[in-house]
């Protein structure tokens, strides 16, 4: 019987592997996802007025002092999320610049709260979706200053 | 300290990962016997179309120098097939961002990373890399070196249970680990990951323009998923970017953070349950297990011991808490990804890690892991045998004095390729290319470096600042000695044991609670004050020093 140790065979394995988990895997998976799950698949987009402004996962980055501020000293960089106590704070700063209410921001900060432990642990907010928030309730404040 | 609410998502998370690893276990004995299953009707004709388009002979029965011959020959081709491929994916197809060609040292270190189950990565993925670098070197890679690990491992299993003539067929073992277990579980891991908002997708990254005017942001979509899948099911580690797992396109939830540390625990803590059923002793298994979770515990216990404020490099999502037991799991089953910042933590924390990646096998990388406990055991077995003034035997055979010299070789052979360039780097100054000092922070970040590459870990301080000639060379050549010295000295001593005549009564029971504590502290012993040392002037200098907060 032939033995499988001569070059030919370790060099045709690798090229099966190669087309069997460095290509077809990722293409089927893509596929799948593309036809299942459209929107996990290309990154969570969120839109704001019927125009997609990025994706909900990634933090973007707010200069007016209007807006909540994400972290931006985190381990990827990206980070969506500040912790309730960091929101708290930034509502102080927003009321004196905006006028709204400490009540009205509280209130969209509790809404919005997560926790690391599903229901325990740190509470966190996602920032994009306090400033969305308040984009569209407080238009005549915040045309100005967006898309 | 650790709070009651993380205790419970940590005992919780242990709970779910044994009763799949022992579900799992049972499965893979069907895998690695010739027993026919129902299964054979779906992956019978796929692997009988790989044996005759590869040329193999599936019912050869190998040696271990023939099974040893077949894996680096293989692993050997395709580390090839992935320098190539980064050396010039510019101009090769699946690449609408353009990224360029590789450096033939970065290529060097990036497929002897890749083929070894280390992933050190000294580039950031999510602008070096082509689409085509993503899938057809990093995720071939991740495959092919969790394939061979796991086909080490039952190799060196078959060996020390001494029920069949050879070690097996090291090609048939390859192919039926990949078509399957790994392919069909990551392919379930991927879907579970997308629906989970992981993205999938070939469309190139896409600028948006963002919320406040002026504003906008690059949404680096790609094969994410699938990717994630294997780096963490095959104990692999290498992320799709540089930030890897802290990054919210990889890991965006609490929730998918829990799975993907599931999925890394899930085949190294099935392989002990396996071991025992196929000795057909499930109390042997047992000793391994309790061993392998104890250290690991031990190592969750240090990492915990100092209080970890949710702080810089941290993602917020998953908590302070969160993070340290991500990085004292990814170090103990030597994954090596993350999923925040090594310098956010505690020196005490980072020794930890260290202790996970000195031992590797608490309880280590996808097959390996199993491995190197056994080569504990061995050496155990050999001195309580010294101790009692009794011939050593392990599952009724006698251990001679070559096997323990074998797994001396294999167990001097992980200091030696750690402790020897530590030093060499800090004699020709290397260090100061990859902007380090001389005190006991670099010297923390230059020991972990090359404790990660030899335990096939990957995990890393250095990231991008690692690219240099030196590091690339130096750490390329200690992963692939880290991954098949100890692979070639444990498959001659299950090569040398599998014919060895079995007695029925045995001088020393390894199946006791007794053993596995003697065995524990021995481990602790040997694999500690071996580093002491070098751990004394790195972290645990630096936590006397009193970096409460991090480097």
């Amino acid at each position: 019987m032939k033995k499988s140790n001569s070059l030919s065979v370790p060099i045709r394995i690798a090229l099966i592997s190669l087309v069997a988990c460095g290509l077809l895997f990722p293409g089927v998976v893509t596929g799948i996802a593309q036809l299942a799950m459209p929107v996990q698949a290309n990154g969570s987009l969120i839109s704001f007025n019927n125009t997609t402004i990025g994706s909900s996962l990634i933090a973007q980055e707010f200069n007016y002092s209007g807006f909540f501020h994400p972290r931006n000293d985190s381990a990827s960089g990206l980070d969506p999320d500040i912790t309730v106590q960091n929101a708290t704070l930034q509502a102080a700063r927003i009321h004196n610049v905006t006028g709204i209410s400490i009540a009205y921001l509280d209130g969209i900060i509790k809404e919005n709260t997560k926790y690391t432990l599903f229901f325990f642990g740190t509470a966190y907010v996602n920032v994009l979706d306090l400033n969305i928030n308040l984009a569209e309730h407080y238009p005549s404040i915040y045309d100005r200053y967006t898309l | 300290m650790i709070t009651t609410s993380a205790a419970f998502i940590i005992v919780v998370e242990f709970g779910s990962v044994l009763v799949c690893g022992w579900l799992l276990s049972s499965y893979l004995l069907s895998v690695y016997s010739t027993r026919r299953t129902k299964l054979d009707r779906i992956f019978g004709p796929v692997e009988r179309a790989i044996y005759y388009l590869g040329g193999v002979n599936p019912y050869e029965e190998m040696g271990w120098k023939a099974y040893l011959r077949a894996v680096l020959a293989l692993n050997a081709v395709e580390a090839v097939i992935g320098f190539v491929l980064l050396l010039f994916q510019g101009s090769l197809p699946l690449n609408p961002m353009h990224a360029p060609d590789m450096s033939w040292s970065l290529s060097f270190n990036t497929a002897l990373s890749f083929s070894s189950n280390t992933n050190l990565q000294h580039y950031n993925g999510g602008s070096a890399l082509s689409y085509l670098s993503q899938m057809a070197v990093i995720q071939f890679l991740q495959f092919t070196s969790a394939a061979t690990g796991l086909s080490v491992g039952i190799a060196v299993f078959r060996g020390l249970t001494g029920k069949t003539k050879g070690l097996g067929n090291f090609y048939v073992d390859y192919t039926r680990t990949l078509v399957r277990v790994l392919i069909p579980l990551s392919g379930v891991a991927a879907l579970v990951l997308i629906f989970l908002g992981v993205p999938q997708s070939l469309n190139g990254y896409t600028i948006f323009k963002t919320l406040e005017i002026g504003g906008s942001e690059v949404v680096k979509s790609g094969p994410i998923a699938s990717l994630v899948s294997i780096m963490q099911l095959g104990t692999n580690g290498g992320g799709y970017f540089g930030s890897n797992a802290a990054n919210p396109l990889t890991n965006p939830s609490q929730i998918t953070n829990l799975f993907e540390l599931a999925l890394m625990m899930l085949i190294p803590t099935s392989l002990p349950f396996l071991f025992g059923r196929m000795l057909g002793r499930m109390k042997e298994g047992r000793t391994i297990i309790v061993a392998s979770y104890s250290l690991y515990f031990i190592d969750l216990v240090i990492a915990f011991i100092p209080i970890t404020h949710l702080g810089q490099g941290m993602e917020v999502r998953f908590g302070a808490a969160s993070s340290v037991f991500w990085t004292v799991t990814t170090t103990a089953f030597t994954t090596g990804s993350v999923n925040a910042s090594l310098s956010a933590f505690n020196p005490l924390v980072i020794l930890a890690a260290l202790f996970g990646m000195i031992i590797q096998a608490t309880p280590g990388g996808i097959g390996v892991g199993a491995m190197y406990m056994l080569m504990y055991v061995i050496m155990t077995v050999f001195i309580v045998g010294l101790m009692a003034g009794r011939t050593p035997e392990y599952l009724g055979t006698k251990i001679n004095a070559g096997d323990v010299k074998l797994a001396i070789i294999a167990f001097l052979s992980h200091p030696i390729i750690i402790l020897i360039p530590t030093v060499i780097t800090f004699a020709i100054g290397a260090q100061a290319a990859a902007g380090l000092g001389t005190n006991s922070l670099s010297f923390t970040q230059i020991l972990y470096e090359y404790t990660s590459a030899a335990a096939n870990n990957g995990s890393d301080f250095l990231g991008s600042a690692g690219n240099t000639v030196y590091f690339n060379v130096s750490t390329g050549i200690v992963m692939w000695l880290g991954r098949f010295i100890p692979i070639a000295v444990m498959l001659a001593i299950a090569g040398n044991m599998v014919q060895r005549k079995r007695y029925a009564s045995e001088a020393l029971r390894t199946d006791t609670f007794a053993f596995t504590a003697v065995l524990i502290v021995a481990i602790f012993i040997l694999a500690v004050l071996t580093f002491f040392p070098f751990l004394a002037i790195g972290p645990i200098l630096s936590y006397l020093e009193g970096f409460k907060n991090g480097f």
